[in-house]
């Protein structure tokens, strides 16, 4: 432990708390997850940084989708994402998730995942190397000290709308809503009419 | 070894194309019809082993091409020696327009899963198949998308492009 952050470890204990143990889901998409082993494993060990693979998303509450997304993958994603408690980050790992990569004009995989679930960063590439995934790590951890790491609060927020985009894509969903649901603008704007 | 059983073949089935392009390997264009006894005949013959079945979409002689990749295991056999080195490529073609065919299931089981992914992808009807549902695909495509007058472009804009973004949304506060 750094003893310059004494005082925040004081000051903010649970923030410190999140920020040194991002436990993440071991999920695996397409071709990024052949660079976790060696991440997690001892050439580079992710736990220098507090960085686990855990079993379940009920423990978890990082969350790295390690490349292109199908639709079928995208629904258990999204299950993923909302089974994980609360406060939980997601990154964007490779060019795939961000705007489909070399999959642009795949029939069968989508193109921008921060339509579906928030995304609080990004981290292009592909393939981006081990060292990249701390990168991103250190990065997430100034963004949860200023608090702008907060995808989950804007899904609270923004459910509707991500609803919406989801069922867009899916036709009906098997699950419930996880928060309430309420008009999007296009619907307001057709009942004001 | 091959040359062998190029004889045999060509003596029990009338009409058949073989090609030996190289050392171990042969090409077998068939009929339709004859598709089935040819790969009876050569599983009785020892190539016990369906690797893949795949398909090819001729557009511009409107046909599609199934192709049966057989190999042999390891089997000592006097007659025909150099059996497990062999690779055979059983090719047959169908109309476009009216794209059925039969299971070839009597024969090798293994080509259950190979059949369900080609009557996803390609749409062919194959008779007599028990399970003909969707394998890996969610959505319901018009056309199949592996056909190449599928427009993967034109389906990603209207599909995955049609839907916003949720940040930064025009009409928003």
């Amino acid at each position: 432990m750094d003893r310059n952050q004494l005082a925040k470890w004081f000051k903010e204990p649970v923030k410190m708390g999140h920020k040194y143990s991002l436990y993440a889901v071991y999920f695996c998409t397409g071709c990024g997850i052949i660079e976790i082993p060696p991440s997690i494993t001892s050439r580079w060990d992710a736990e220098r940084f507090g960085v686990i693979p855990v079993a379940t998303p009920r423990q978890a509450n990082l969350f790295l989708i390690t490349g292109y997304v199908s639709v079928k993958t995208l629904k258990a994603i999204i299950r993923t994402y909302e089974q994980m408690p609360e406060p939980k980050y997601t990154v964007g790992f490779g060019s795939c998730p961000i705007n489909g990569g070399m999959y642009w004009d795949s029939y069968n995989t989508i193109k921008h995942l921060d339509k579906y679930i928030p995304i609080d960063g990004w981290i292009a590439g592909c393939m981006p190397r081990p060292e990249a995934i701390f990168v991103a790590v250190t990065h997430l951890w100034t963004l949860i000290d200023k608090e702008m790491a907060n995808g989950y609060k804007r899904y609270r927020e923004k459910y509707t709308y991500y609803r919406a985009n989801q069922e867009q894509l899916f036709g009906k969903l098997e699950w419930p809503p996880l928060f309430p649901i309420g008009d999007t603008h296009e619907q307001l704007a057709k009942k004001k009419s | 070894m091959n040359s062998l059983l190029k004889k045999n073949l060509k003596s029990a089935f009338k009409g058949l194309q073989i090609e030996i392009p190289e050392k171990d390997r042969l090409i077998i264009s068939a009929k339709k019809d004859t598709v089935l006894p040819i790969l009876r005949f050569l599983k009785d013959t020892g190539y016990e082993h369906l690797a893949l079945v795949s398909c090819v979409d001729w557009i511009e002689e409107k046909e599609f091409e199934l192709i049966y990749i057989l190999s042999a295991y390891m089997q000592k056999d006097s007659e025909y020696t150099d059996r497990e080195k062999t690779n055979i490529t059983l090719k047959t073609r169908i109309s476009r327009e009216n794209p059925d065919f039969f299971t070839v299931i009597p024969v090798f089981e293994t080509a259950e899963p190979y059949e369900r992914e080609i009557h996803e992808l390609y749409g062919i009807h194959f008779e007599g198949h028990p399970r003909q549902v969707p394998l890996l695909l969610e959505r319901n495509y018009k056309i199949p998308p592996f056909r190449k007058d599928f427009d993967t472009r034109e389906y990603v804009k209207e599909v995955f492009d049609n839907i916003p973004f949720v940040e930064g949304r025009a009409g928003e506060e």
